[in-house]
């Protein structure tokens, strides 16, 4: 083998002989992903720099926060006005019984720092408000109300910052990524909020049905963060019963009112 | 670990450019010329010394 440009890099090799550098806890933190073909410093060092808005801290908020947290995102807020229920714990990890009365934020929030310390966690203990998605990078939408969700997209299209959409309920979930002013936002997939679609507690939900939705939703985020090619002019119709998974593509609409179209 | 910091690494180098590794007997030295001829780099073998050429 030649060194083709004669420039020869030694990279654990300098006198007297190691066998490895000293240890980097940063690393080693994220190198299972950093080891991955399709991720890079430049892809670790964007996540680091960015600020992820994470509304609602509940079934789909835990995983999706849990995994951004763990994954090196710099700074992640965690919006909820709620408090934690009994009936959240079945499907809501980051939440433990002890935790019963506390704002699901402040729980949330104290469980991901430990998860990683290196990262800023901001709780919002508050409903969420348009004004929040102002300086973030992307927001995620981990709520339950179709009212909320058309906020949040017509929000970020506004301010023109990605979004990561999501829905579960039952055995069946959705997840849509969207870049405003490129791809198809919320309001250009679903004008209209179903006139008769079941909550949580009417439908009912299996716990790891809310932590695939929320993994993948999760995925989508990191994706994005990354630059890497996302699930945009498109959405996944989760079917966990069948573990059948549609990709149906969707286009912007002329005149949406959110996004204005195309 | 030997194989991460062996990616970024050569994610920082430029094509043509070449680094030599030395790794320990055992999991690194098995470790960092498969994955790195399975990136696509040149990979070549001498000892613990692992010369690899970016692609």
């Amino acid at each position: 083998m030649s060194d083709r440009r004669g420039f020869l890099k030694s990279l654990v090799g300098a006198p007297p002989a190691r066998d490895d550098a000293a240890p980097d806890p940063r690393l080693e933190r994220y190198s299972r992903q950093l080891v991955l073909p399709e991720w890079s410093e430049a892809a670790q060092r964007r996540l680091e720099a960015a600020g992820v808005l994470v509304v609602g801290a509940g079934a789909l908020g835990s995983p999706v926060a849990t995994y951004l947290a763990g994954a090196g995102v710099g700074r992640v807020g965690i919006v909820d006005g709620g408090d934690v229920e009994l009936s959240n714990l079945h499907r809501q990890h980051l939440h433990f019984t002890p935790d019963l009365g506390v704002p699901k934020a402040h729980s949330a929030a104290s469980k991901l720092r430990f998860l990683n310390p290196e990262i800023v966690v901001e709780p919002y203990h508050a409903e969420f408000a348009p004004a929040m998605v102002e300086g973030q990078d992307l927001v995620v939408d981990c709520t339950d109300s179709f009212a909320t969700r058309y906020a949040v997209n017509a929000a970020c299209c506004k301010a023109g910052i990605a979004l990561v959409e999501a829905g579960v309920t039952g055995m069946t979930g959705l997840v849509m990524a969207i870049r405003p002013g490129h791809t198809a936002c919320y309001r250009c997939a679903f004008p209209h909020a179903p006139a008769d679609a079941p909550s949580c507690a009417e439908a009912g939900i299996l716990g790891p049905a809310a932590g695939v939705i929320g993994s993948m939703q999760a995925l989508e985020a990191l994706k994005l963060l990354a630059g890497l090619p996302a699930l945009t002019d498109a959405f996944a119709q989760v079917d966990l019963a069948a573990l059948e998974v549609l990709r149906v593509a969707v286009e912007r609409r002329a005149g949406c009112p959110d996004c204005g179209g195309a | 670990m030997t194989w991460v910091r062996t990616k970024l690494e050569l994610e920082r180098m430029a094509p043509g450019e070449a680094l030599e590794v030395r790794c320990a007997e055992g999991e690194a030295l098995e470790n960092v010329p498969r994955s790195a001829a399975a990136a696509g780099h040149d990979v070549a073998v001498d000892g613990r010394i692992v010369r690899i050429v970016r692609r």
